[in-house]
């Protein structure tokens, strides 16, 4: 079968052969010729060749592209009747009809081709008949016939394929065709190399105009230049991008990129992974045709530059996006570039979101897991300073106040200032529970805040987003830490105790003790400052303890406390520089700092010196109380001497009514409106306090309270002046009343003195008189004594109305200031202090 | 049958004959039917589509004519 077939093959092909050649004028048709036999072999050995149809055996699409060619050329009739006969040609099927059909279409399309190809050239050809070099066909065919048709000089020239003209010809032809090749594929191939960052054959990176063009030596239209540009601002964009990871990675160890940085650069190689990905992707398939067969021209690579631009929107924005962010965060660090990465986060475009979003969480991932173990561990892992928490080397004693605080400049924007506000002090409690109060009990309170806000304590657990899960963990580990640091404080530490301590001991709340301690260190405070021992106090101050009810107090509280001599100047007095510490150890010094404990030692002044006061007056009252007694033996005296001493003595005593109403009430004052109100306030805020931070406020304010309260503020200088005045006035009056009372006992000696021995003769006053001749002190007898306790009654009526004076001014002057103070408590004093209305009286008329 | 078939192929050569003018493919009847035959057995489209268009032109007088004439 294959032997009948090969042979019919052959007879087939000679008959071919013979029909082409009787065609051919030129030649010789007979079949015995040698060209016959030539020819035969030529054809049999095309024929056997391994030549394939480069196209898939489709008729219809054979026939379409046929018919497109038509009418492109303007053959439309043609193309008409083409379409006609091919759909006649096509449906004849079954026996007798050709079965290869897209073959025998095939081969019709290629030889009319062929043929249309030699008439345009043969065409051209004779248009320019100089320049047909370039169709060696003719040029043979001419070379055999020269003097037929062309002058034999030109012939001659194109025919000689070593001329350098036909070289230099060829050449140019080529370059022009090289050119025009560069449409498309090669185009796009440059593109993709530019976006990677590598110059390519046309598309180079130019410094001048800062981009990548299209080399101006290329031949390109401009439609086509503006798009490879468009589509190149992506490499440019790339560049950047890389250039600063490179930078970055390069620097991170030595520099301060920061862990922050350095995941902002690995999230941006990562995007860059992805697009490496695409364009390997756009590169392999750049290689591969259209799988569309359809005419050659049309069948180009898959990827043109309009197909590119379309791949490339989606990666461009992206780009985009990271060059944008890249210049932004190139001199930022830390928290700081979070938040500004996060404020570009803030996006309608669902694409542009969900890149920030997956961006963001590796860029904050460092940042929360710095929140995280400094909240429930105090640990600070912030080599690059890149936390928003910040902290310093301070005491112990600074550690809650100084130790740590907020770096406004690094807390991104999605943290809020309150929740910086916590996460800042539960770490801070954490540190300070570990460093100030030696307590372990937080890792606890830390576990159990982990797992009620439903995160672990590993690393990593949170994320860019979860604002929500940061927060509940933050709340729940602050809720915790601080319960457990509020406990170890009022439990192991009895702030509470220490409170009521100082408000007893400094604040002169104990009342027995004080009176004790008034008692017996008064004399020794009557000497000059610099000649009292602090030893000698200290065991005075034990005394005291010891004497009164407060040797039942915890041996830990009366440890503390503590004689101090403050600095002293020449002629202070032990008064002016006696005060009395208490001794705030670790962790309670962090409330009761340096300064609070300064105000507390101003308190303790003033009120040690109200006390004082109070304390004189009593021991005057002490004095004047026998003298009841005394006064009636005085009865004997002289009548106007009599008369002068019971109004001295009156108006000493209505002074000092005076004088001790108005201590008494500011006393009174001081004790139930401003300490005993003040330290009710802060027990129930101390009871209500959240946090150490909530503590500190209560005390502060407790402090603050009693201080203003007490005139000792800023506002109330001048009163508290006045008030001072108004102290030693009455410390005066006191010394005046003691040598009045002083004056009339010698006075009174002397009368009884005088006056016993004439007892026994007769019950006379006149006896006194020679009694008192007898006594050496009044030499004068009876009515020098007169004279002399006259005239000192008269000296001390006369310092007592001028002191009287004094005082009452000052008082008017006190009392008159007291409605101009700010604080309402004052007007409590003021009422007290006038309560009959007799100064406000007394005032219009002075 | 045979007559049935002969008409067709008759036909369809016809067509053919035609599709080739219109497409001025410069093949006469003759030569196309001997071409389509050697379609149907199978013979590459391509190479009889070659040889037509070497030895319309001109017989081979020599191999690197041939060759020149390929490029």
């Amino acid at each position: 079968m294959e032997e009948d077939d090969s042979t019919k093959v052959l007879d087939l092909i000679k008959d071919l052969v013979l029909r082409l050649l009787s065609h051919n004028p030129t030649s010789n048709s007979s079949p015995t010729s040698s060209d016959f036999q030539k020819s035969l072999r030529y054809a049999i050995r095309i024929l056997t060749s391994r030549m394939t149809p480069s196209i898939a055996p489709d008729a219809a699409a054979i026939a379409e592209s046929i018919k497109r060619r038509l009418a492109t050329e303007g053959k439309s009739s043609q193309a008409l009747t083409f379409a006609d006969l091919y759909t006649k040609f096509a449906s004849k099927t079954g026996p007798g009809s050709v079965n290869n059909k897209w073959a025998v279409l095939y081969l019709l399309k290629i030889v009319a081709e062929d043929r249309k190809c030699r008439q345009t050239q043969f065409e051209s050809s004779m248009l320019l008949p100089n320049l047909v070099a370039s169709d060696p066909v003719l040029g043979k065919k001419s070379g055999a016939a020269p003097e037929k048709e062309w002058q034999k000089g030109v012939l001659l020239v194109a025919k000689d394929p070593e001329n350098l003209r036909d070289v230099a010809f060829k050449e140019f032809s080529n370059l022009l065709k090289e050119e025009n090749e560069v449409t498309e594929e090669v185009l796009v191939r440059d593109v993709l190399y530019a976006c990677q960052g590598i110059d390519g054959k046309y598309v180079k990176f130019d410094n001048n105009s800062d981009g990548y063009v299209l080399s101006n030596l290329v031949k390109a239209s401009r439609a086509t230049r503006t798009m490879v540009r468009k589509l190149c601002e992506m490499g440019w964009l790339f560049r950047k991008v890389k250039g600063y990871i490179s930078e970055s990675m390069e620097r991170f160890p030595a520099e301060d990129i920061g862990t922050v940085g350095h995941a902002f650069c690995a999230a941006l190689q990562d995007e860059l992974s992805e697009y490496y990905k695409l364009l390997a992707i756009l590169e392999a398939q750049s290689m591969n045709p259209i799988p569309l067969v359809s005419e050659a021209a049309s069948s180009g690579n898959y990827l043109s530059l309009r197909r590119l631009a379309v791949w490339f929107a989606e990666p461009m924005a992206k780009m985009r996006l990271m060059a944008v962010l890249v210049d932004k965060c190139r001199v930022l660090k830390g928290g700081t570039m979070a938040g500004a990465i996060h404020l570009h986060a803030q996006h309608g475009d669902p694409l542009v979101l969900e890149f920030m979003r997956r961006l963001l969480r590796r860029v904050c991932s460092p940042l929360f897991e710095m929140v995280r173990s400094w909240v429930l561990e105090g640990e600070l892992e912030d080599i690059f300073s890149e936390f928003f928490v910040v902290g310093q080397q301070v005491k112990a004693e600074s550690l809650w106040r100084e130790g740590y605080r907020l770096h406004a400049g690094m807390l991104p924007s999605f943290i809020s200032q309150s929740l910086a506000q916590r996460i800042l002090r539960t770490g801070k409690s954490i540190n300070f529970l570990r460093v100030c109060c030696e307590d372990m009990g937080w890792a606890d309170a830390a576990t159990e805040a982990a797992a009620a806000a439903g995160t672990t304590t590993k690393r990593g657990g949170l994320g860019y987003g979860e604002t929500d899960a940061l927060e509940s963990l933050v709340d729940e580990a602050a809720k915790r830490i601080d319960k457990h640091l509020l406990d170890v404080m009022h439990k192991r530490y009895k702030f509470k105790d220490h409170c009521l301590a100082i408000k007893r001991y400094l604040l002169l709340g104990q009342g027995d003790f004080v009176q004790y301690l008034m008692d017996i260190v008064g004399p020794e405070l009557s000497e000059p400052a610099n000649a009292i021992s602090s030893f000698k106090l200290s065991g005075l101050l034990e005394t005291a303890i010891r004497s009164s009810n407060a040797q039942y107090d915890d041996p830990d509280i009366l440890d503390r406390l503590k004689v101090k001599m403050m600095p002293h100047g020449t002629g202070d007095r032990g008064w002016d520089v006696f005060s009395l510490e208490y001794e705030a150890r670790v962790p309670l010094d962090t409330v009761f700092t340096e300064s609070v404990m300064s105000k507390y030692l101003r308190i303790f002044n003033f009120l040690w010196k109200l006390r004082r006061v109070e304390h004189a007056l009593i021991g005057t009252w002490k004095t004047m109380k026998p003298n009841c007694i005394t006064s009636c033996s005085l009865t004997k005296l002289h009548h106007g001497v009599k008369l002068q001493l019971l109004s001295t003595l009156r108006r000493c005593q209505v002074l000092w009514v005076e004088m001790n109403h108005f201590v008494t009430n500011l006393q009174y004052y001081i004790m139930f409106e401003v300490l005993e109100v003040s330290w009710s306030d802060f027990s129930n805020e101390m009871e209500a306090a959240m946090d150490l931070d909530d503590l500190l406020a209560a005390h502060e304010k407790y402090l603050h309270s009693i201080f203003e309260k007490s005139l000792l503020g800023e506002q109330s200088q001048t009163l508290c002046k006045s008030l001072f005045v108004l102290f030693d006035i009455i410390l005066r009056f006191r010394s005046h009343a003691d040598r009045l009372y002083e004056g009339i006992h010698e006075l009174q000696c002397r009368t009884i003195e005088s006056s016993l021995p004439s007892r026994d003769k007769s019950k006379k006053s006149r006896t006194t008189e020679r009694s008192l001749e007898t006594a050496s002190w009044i030499a004068d007898g009876k009515k020098a004594l007169t004279q002399r306790a006259g005239e000192f009654l008269r000296n001390v009526e006369q310092d007592l109305a001028a002191l009287a004076k004094e005082y009452s001014s000052l008082l008017e002057e006190f009392i008159s200031q007291l409605p101009l103070q700010q604080h309402v408590d004052l007007k409590f004093l003021l009422f007290r202090l006038d309560f009959t209305e007799f100064y406000s009286q007394l005032r219009p008329h002075v | 049958m045979d007559q049935e078939a002969a008409r067709t192929a008759r036909e369809s050569l016809d067509l053919a004959f035609h599709m080739s003018n219109v497409l001025d493919a410069g093949i006469d009847r003759h030569t196309l039917s001997v071409l389509i035959a050697l379609c149907d057995m199978g013979v590459n489209p391509e190479a009889l589509a070659a040889v037509v268009k070497e030895l319309r032109r001109e017989p081979p007088s020599s191999d690197t004519i041939v060759s020149s004439n390929k490029s």
